[in-house]
């Protein structure tokens, strides 16, 4: 089973080098498939967003959202714009709204249906700054206030590390690898309504990573700061964040236990 | 080029807010309601320079864990309560009361919480409060009718009861806002 | 009253925004200020004939506007050209 699953990798990713070296024998045909890409220019600002359509050989393209788009700012339009950086999901710049359901567009695959267009948003109820970039200067002011590094008062005698058990590690297991992406806070309904305020799930999932790490003494007042009705009350446990974010992470289950922390 | 100028297709099919005219509505004028005044709002929500860290509001003590352990009371006391009203029938006068006055708790707790989800402070100012006013003085008068409910009628389970039979038991069914 | 006509809210944020650009061109030099005028009119005039009702180009226009605002306020800025 997996050796079938790895042969069928293996082809995929030889036709993608096949497109890279153009040299290489390839399929004659072309399997074209239509993206269609939510566009609009901040330069002429009376001019309404629209959907472009672009038509992408899957024959001659790698099997991911980013290579599609790199292959249509490469060959078709090179005004297209959008953020990306690393193309293997640990810097989180590439996230984007694609078919409906807000992700990385490097650790999402094409659908290779050809006959079913691909529709590609930005992130849904934020301010565009142009094409799929969305502006996030609110996101990184929220990330900002809850002082997302170690405090402590005293420091071991020898200015050595500060030491951690195997088990005090182990919780921050499945919070310390979000990369802050914006795809869950961007997929809840109450983050829309209230993205002034209400801190979102990902900066959530932060301050919770920093209330159970065992080095931090400041617990008191990261959990003050979350006591009113907007911060952290607004969650009312819809549970988009976790079913849209791309790493596999839960951001819902850590709101809760901020919940519990603060009410136990 | 194939830059064919497509239909447009709403950015969020299930919200039904966004139609093809206002497709690029910012977020703010498509999640307002209609008749009320919105007072001006941060640029792109924004406030101070970018490097600038989010303030959140003051700490306060009624809206923390406090608001959210009377929330969570309500939701789970109703529950059996609700249930056993059900599968039981009409109960106790004083069984009954306590179930009415949980189910308004629970009502008023959840209106309370859409209020400030829909009608912020933020964005509708004094809006924000007149809301309360009206979800306070509803529930107020909800208590009224339920006390005149408990002391001269048979109690909302009785009322249901007697509304799904069709046949009145008690001298009179007095009616309330509940 | 004829001739006094009420002004919607956008509309008051625009005058406002223009006025506070007004202020700051006159905290900077005063051999420099005119050319900060001659900006301001520049860029408001760009968009004189944008429909009244087009609400999302103009609060668009707005966010950009008080940002560049910000930017041209500080200290550091004397001169526009």
């Amino acid at each position: 089973m997996t050796l079938l699953a790895r042969n069928a990798y293996s082809l995929l990713s030889r036709r993608g080098l096949a497109s890279a070296a153009a040299s290489a024998p390839k399929a004659t045909t072309s399997r074209l498939k239509t993206f269609k890409i939510y566009r609009w220019n901040p330069d002429k600002p009376a001019e309404k967003p629209q959907l472009k359509a672009y038509q992408v050989d899957l024959n001659n393209c790698g099997p991911m959202i980013l290579d599609a788009l790199l292959k249509i700012k490469n060959e078709q339009d090179a005004t297209l714009t959008f953020r990306r950086s690393c193309r293997e999901g640990i810097c989180g710049s590439c996230a984007m709204n694609i078919g409906g359901r807000n992700t990385l567009a490097c650790l999402c695959r094409i659908d290779q249906d050809e006959s079913k267009q691909t529709k590609i948003y930005p992130l849904p109820h934020m301010y565009i700054v142009k094409d799929l970039v969305p502006d996030l200067t609110n996101f990184y002011q929220q990330y900002k206030s809850i002082k997302p590094y170690l405090h402590r008062k005293d420091y071991p005698a020898d200015g050595k590390e500060i030491l951690q058990s195997i088990d005090d590690r182990k919780k921050l297991d499945g919070l310390y690898e979000c990369i802050l992406c914006a795809c869950c806070s961007t997929s809840c309904p109450s983050y829309w309504w209230n993205q002034e305020e209400y801190l979102g799930p990902a900066v959530l999932m932060q301050a919770y990573r920093w209330l159970i790490d065992s080095r931090d003494q400041a617990t008191k007042m990261r959990q003050s700061m979350l006591e009113n009705s907007m911060s952290l009350y607004r969650c009312h446990t819809i549970m988009n964040c976790t079913k849209t974010c791309p790493k596999g992470l839960n951001p819902g289950r850590s709101i809760a236990e901020i919940k519990k922390q603060l009410a136990l | 080029m194939m830059l064919s100028r497509t239909g447009f297709a709403p950015l969020n099919r299930s919200l039904g807010l966004v139609s093809r005219r206002t497709f690029q509505s910012s977020a703010k004028r498509c999640l307002t309601i209609p008749f009320l005044p919105v007072l001006p709002q941060k640029p792109g929500g924004v406030v101070g320079t970018p490097n600038d860290p989010y303030v959140p509001p003051p700490v306060s003590k009624m809206e923390g864990p406090i608001h959210w352990w009377i929330e969570k009371t309500f939701a789970v006391a109703t529950l059996p309560l609700a249930a056993t009203a059900l599968i039981a029938g009409p109960l106790s006068t004083t069984y009954d009361s306590v179930f009415s006055v949980a189910l308004l708790g629970y009502c008023y707790m959840e209106f309370h919480s859409c209020i400030t989800d829909y009608i912020p402070k933020r964005v509708y100012g004094k809006f924000h409060n007149y809301a309360l006013y009206l979800l306070g003085g509803g529930s107020l008068i909800s208590l009224l009718g339920i006390y005149k409910l408990e002391s001269e009628g048979e109690g909302i389970t009785g009322l249901i009861h007697s509304l799904w039979t069709g046949k009145t038991t008690s001298k009179e069914v007095t009616e309330s806002s509940k | 009253m004829p001739g006094v006509k009420k002004l919607s809210g956008l509309q008051k944020e625009v005058i406002h925004l223009y006025r506070q650009w007004v202020r700051m061109a006159h905290t900077k030099p005063i051999d420099t200020q005119p050319r900060f005028m001659n900006f301001i009119h520049e860029e408001f005039g760009k968009y004189r004939d944008l429909p009244r009702k087009d609400f999302t180009t103009i609060e668009y226009l707005l966010r950009t506007g008080s940002r560049r605002l910000q930017m041209y306020s500080q200290d550091d800025v004397k001169d526009i050209h």
